[in-house]
């Protein structure tokens, strides 16, 4: 129909807030991906222009803002939303929970999205993966790490959930503007810190003041999210709604890829240029408290909130089911080739 | 006129007061976790949240009470140089054009930003974080409200000065 | 367009004399709603917001609180003279301790604000009182108070190692000597203004003669040079964040005038209210201009710049001169922070793909932006100490002082932009 026609030639602009500041490496280069894939497949009906926290000038604003519909789309991570809503942490990852690609197939086979759907839907706001960084290490680290007591006093710089996980071993999680994170640390105001790894981590120069780069525990798979506001995303023509969710789907999986090249040739740099940086593991008996008081916290708030229940059943669930695969599938692989070698 | 002057100006002196209350207050608090931090090794990070709370009630509040006393910068390369009366036109001007429409869209969004916390329940998100973030939001709102007050306060000494008797006329009396 | 508009308006209106804070507000809103609609500033909760949540600036009001303490106690006057003193009453010295102590300032923290009001609490009276020129007296405070947007730790530094993607530690390295050389440089210039003109800059009387001068001077100086030093030592010693050094020097300020018999309750409430005045007047001035930026870059001005570097021509020389020129002058009207996350993302990929030197062009960059805090109309340092000067000094007056500070800075800048190898260290 005429009516129908007139929709089609109809011109979208949208505005999408990141967390993230201009030029930020991978997290920045997925939206950019996502508003490129969209303007093209869309032959330019639909438009997003990317403002950077540098524009809106409140990184942990965007949920507000695409829940009131001052931005029709953010990116951003859902736990960080965790002091609005607990339940939005899992959408991110969870200590001791999947890795990557097990969490892919739970947000998009297992349940994930509709699990998703249910915290986000009173808000107004359609939540969607956005982008992995893969496994993250657990920290840099002054002092190393034999037993759980080395924990005990310790001041690191561990924000949101898994620092309280921290906190229950005796550590002491702190606050330190980001700003004067390497200071701190340089000076030893505070003992560790944890950032992401090495994609992210090289250019806060940490490796040159911290001798321990201890592989991670607390964010086996951080999935970043993009947020679409609900009754904008309604607005849209179906083809269009169709290629936006498309575009946001590939970009974050693209991410993902990027996230993986970036480590690889940034852990290789690292190497070769800081040789003194030793890479380690928590001991055993370290991993074995850190799981036994996750546990333990998880299963608080699930007695608190039914919602939680629902959520954490259904991870861990999924989990032990896909595990079992993956053990017998990449871990035996890896196991095997290194046994070759 | 003069008593509203009065009363207004009271008002606002006392918020000044309970302003310099914060910032001591805040002072001993950042001070204070120093001290446990390094000599005790204990950190909390809802007193570390309690700095910010109390810095960002001192400032905000203290907006108005420096109004009212006159504290924000000018340039003041022709202002220094204009009558009495001039000035009391370019203040009268200033709160009216540029003061007060800022501070009424300020109170507007900043009601439902603080409304928004309040409903959801938000706090901090961090081990041992504080609670109820709705009461430091609701000092973006409040701090308006107390500036709608300085500003009525300085409109109305301004407006004395204007419609003041000249010192000619004065001298006539 | 807008941007221009904008920038205009405001100029006119700040000259006629109103608040600085609110002229910026007030001039955002109007324009910001003609052009964009009132519903831009459902952004303005967020951004103040996001300064009252930001324990960076939190150093501002210890180091001003610690500036009225040392003030309205004596000592900081005391300090000052006797250290004037001890340089053997040569022409310039109250400016030469200034200049030493603003640097000492600096390197405690980044925040430009807190020092320069600090200063001018400080020694501004000192040297006034000493019959010191005006526009030389206001210079070396807003200059010497700038320093710490250069000398480590600072915050626009930290900005840019994240904007460019170098790490905060070697930018802090590199920083170092050039920000040495500033001081130097500040010094040597009164030295020979001393010479050339010294009724601008006059010599304390001294009667006393050398033995009790010294005992004197111990006296006076070493502990405020104390002060200073824990100050700075706490952020080395790890005690403390550079933020949190200036609660420590705000109590040690308390302390001092404790141990000289010069602490009252009343003198304290007194030193409370000034902080929260000057620190308020600070404040303000960041969230008018706050909402001056929104309006600058909603309504899509930061494009004109885009296409002004993208039809730069070739050649690194070229574009570091040219990229330079631009950001000073765009530093006469929009402040560092602006600029760092407006301007330096534009000129990140011409750089990179020109092959500079990235931590070269940092701080060749946070020198120029350096200067932006001391040139009209918008420099911040000038309004900073404008709210804490006595009333008979002009703004014109201060604009006059701090010209041949710019001049220095940019013929270090020069020295650091053909000396590289020398100046940086890596
Ligand atoms: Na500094
Ligand atoms: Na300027």
């Amino acid at each position: 129909s005429a009516l129908a026609h007139a929709d089609d030639d109809k011109q979208y602009r949208w505005r999408l807030a990141e967390t993230w500041g201009p030029n930020f490496p991978i997290f920045g280069d997925t939206t950019k991906n996502m508003a490129k894939m969209v303007k093209e497949m869309s032959n330019g009906r639909l438009t997003i222009r990317i403002d950077s926290s540098n524009k809106h000038k409140s990184a942990l604003g965007i949920f507000d803002f695409v829940k009131s519909g001052q931005y029709q789309m953010g990116h951003s991570a859902s736990y960080y939303w965790k002091g609005k809503n607990f339940n939005t942490m899992f959408f991110t990852t969870v200590p001791f929970g999947m890795i990557a690609s097990e969490q892919h197939a739970w947000f998009y086979y297992g349940g994930g999205m509709e699990l998703m759907k249910k915290v986000y839907d009173q808000y107004g706001i359609m939540s969607f993966p956005g982008g992995n960084t893969g496994n993250q290490m657990g920290g840099w680290f002054k002092k190393e790490i034999n037993s759980v007591e080395d924990f005990k006093g310790l001041k690191m710089r561990i924000p949101g959930f898994a620092g309280e996980v921290l906190a229950k071993l005796g550590a002491k999680p702190t606050n330190i503007p980001s700003g004067e994170l390497y200071t701190a640390l340089e000076r030893n105001t505070i003992d560790a810190l944890e950032w992401v790894g090495p994609s992210l981590d090289l250019r806060m120069g940490f490796h040159k003041i911290a001798p321990y780069y201890y592989t991670g525990w607390h964010e086996p798979g951080t999935e970043l999210q993009f947020m679409v506001n609900e009754k904008a995303y309604n607005s849209l023509p179906k083809d269009l709604q169709k290629i936006l969710t498309v575009a946001m789907k590939v970009a974050a999986y693209d991410m993902y890829s990027q996230s993986m090249h970036a480590s690889g040739v940034n852990l290789a740099s690292l190497k070769k240029d800081y040789p003194n940086v030793q890479m380690r593991s928590f001991p055993k008996p370290v991993m074995n408290a850190l799981m036994v008081a996750n546990d333990e916290l998880l299963k608080e708030f699930a007695a608190k909130d039914p919602m939680t229940a629902e959520i954490l059943k259904s991870l861990n669930d999924y989990k032990d089911q896909v595990r079992a695969w993956t053990n017998l599938s990449d871990r035996a692989y890896l196991d095997n080739f290194d046994a070759k070698k | 006129m003069d008593s509203v002057l009065k009363i207004t100006g009271k008002i606002i002196d006392a918020l000044g007061n309970f302003c310099s209350l914060l910032m001591v207050l805040m002072i001993i608090n950042v001070f204070y976790d120093v001290i446990m931090r390094y000599f005790f090794n204990d950190v909390s990070i809802g007193m570390q949240e309690l700095e910010w709370h109390l810095f960002a009630g001192m400032f905000m509040f203290g907006i108005a009470y420096t109004f009212k006393e006159d504290g924000h910068v000018r340039v003041d390369i022709f202002y220094d140089s204009m009558s009495a009366k001039k000035q009391a036109l370019v203040n009268i001007f200033g709160s009216i054009v540029l003061a007060l429409p800022i501070t009424l869209i300020i109170l507007y969004y900043s009601w439902d930003y603080t409304f928004e916390a309040y409903q959801m329940g938000e706090g901090s998100g961090d081990p041992g974080g504080l609670p109820h973030r709705w009461i430091v939001r609701s000092v973006i709102p409040l701090s308006s409200i107390f500036l709608m007050l300085s500003i009525f306060h300085v409109l109305i000494a301004q407006l004395k000065i204007l419609t003041a008797p000249t010192p000619l006329e004065a001298g006539e009396e | 367009m807008t941007g221009i508009v904008l920038f205009a308006i405001a100029l006119v209106c700040l000259f006629l004399g109103y608040s600085v804070a609110f002229t910026f507000a007030g001039v955002s809103l109007i324009v910001g709603t003609i052009v964009l609609g009132a519903d831009l500033f459902a952004f303005m909760p967020y951004r103040i917001m996001s300064i009252m949540e930001n324990t960076i600036l939190m150093a501002v009001p210890m180091f001003i609180f610690m500036g009225i303490v040392l003030q309205k106690t004596g000592l900081a006057e005391r300090l000052l003279e006797s250290a004037a003193k001890l340089f053997g009453g040569i022409a310039g010295g109250v400016a030469i301790s200034t200049i030493v102590v603003g640097a000492l300032l600096a390197a405690s923290t980044g925040v430009v604000g807190a020092s320069v009001v600090a200063m001018g609490v400080i020694s501004l009276p000192v040297m006034l009182k000493n019959n010191y020129h005006q526009p030389t007296a206001t210079g070396v405070i807003c200059a010497s108070g700038t320093l710490g947007q250069i000398i480590p730790p600072s915050i626009i530094l930290i900005i840019l190692g994240d904007v460019m993607g170098v790490p905060v530690g070697d930018l802090f390295r590199a920083a170092a000597l050039p920000g040495m050389l500033l001081v130097v440089a500040y010094v040597i210039y009164i030295l020979i203004l001393g010479k050339i003109k010294p009724e601008f800059v006059p010599p304390l009387v001294v009667t006393e003669n050398k033995r009790e001068l010294l005992v004197q001077a111990l006296k006076d100086i070493v502990p405020p040079l104390i002060l200073i030093l824990t100050v700075l030592g706490s952020i080395f010693a790890g005690i403390a964040t550079p933020t949190e050094s200036a609660s420590i020097g705000a109590v040690g300020a308390v302390i001092l005038s404790v141990l000289y018999g010069t602490f009252s309750f009343s003198k304290m409430h007194e030193v409370s209210k000034e902080t929260v005045k000057v620190t308020s007047m600070v404040f303000a001035v960041l969230i008018g201009a706050t909402a001056f930026s929104m309006v600058f870059s909603y309504s899509g001005s930061e494009y004109l710049i885009e296409e002004f570097f993208m039809e730069l021509p070739g050649g690194k020389w070229t574009f570091i001169a040219l990229a330079m020129l631009a950001i000073l002058i765009l530093g006469f009207f929009i402040d560092f922070i602006e600029i760092a996350f407006l301007v330096v993302p534009i000129l990140l990929p011409v750089a990179i793909a020109l092959d500079v030197n990235l931590v070269w062009f940092a701080i060749l960059i946070s020198m120029n932006l350096q200067t932006s805090f001391l040139t009209p109309p918008f420099g911040f340092s000038l309004f900073y100490l404008k709210g804490v000067a006595p009333k008979y000094l002009k703004t014109t007056t201060i604009y006059k002082g701090v010209i041949p500070f710019i001049l220095i800075q940019i013929a270090v800048l020069l020295l650091v932009l053909f000396f590289p190898d020398q100046l940086i260290i890596s």
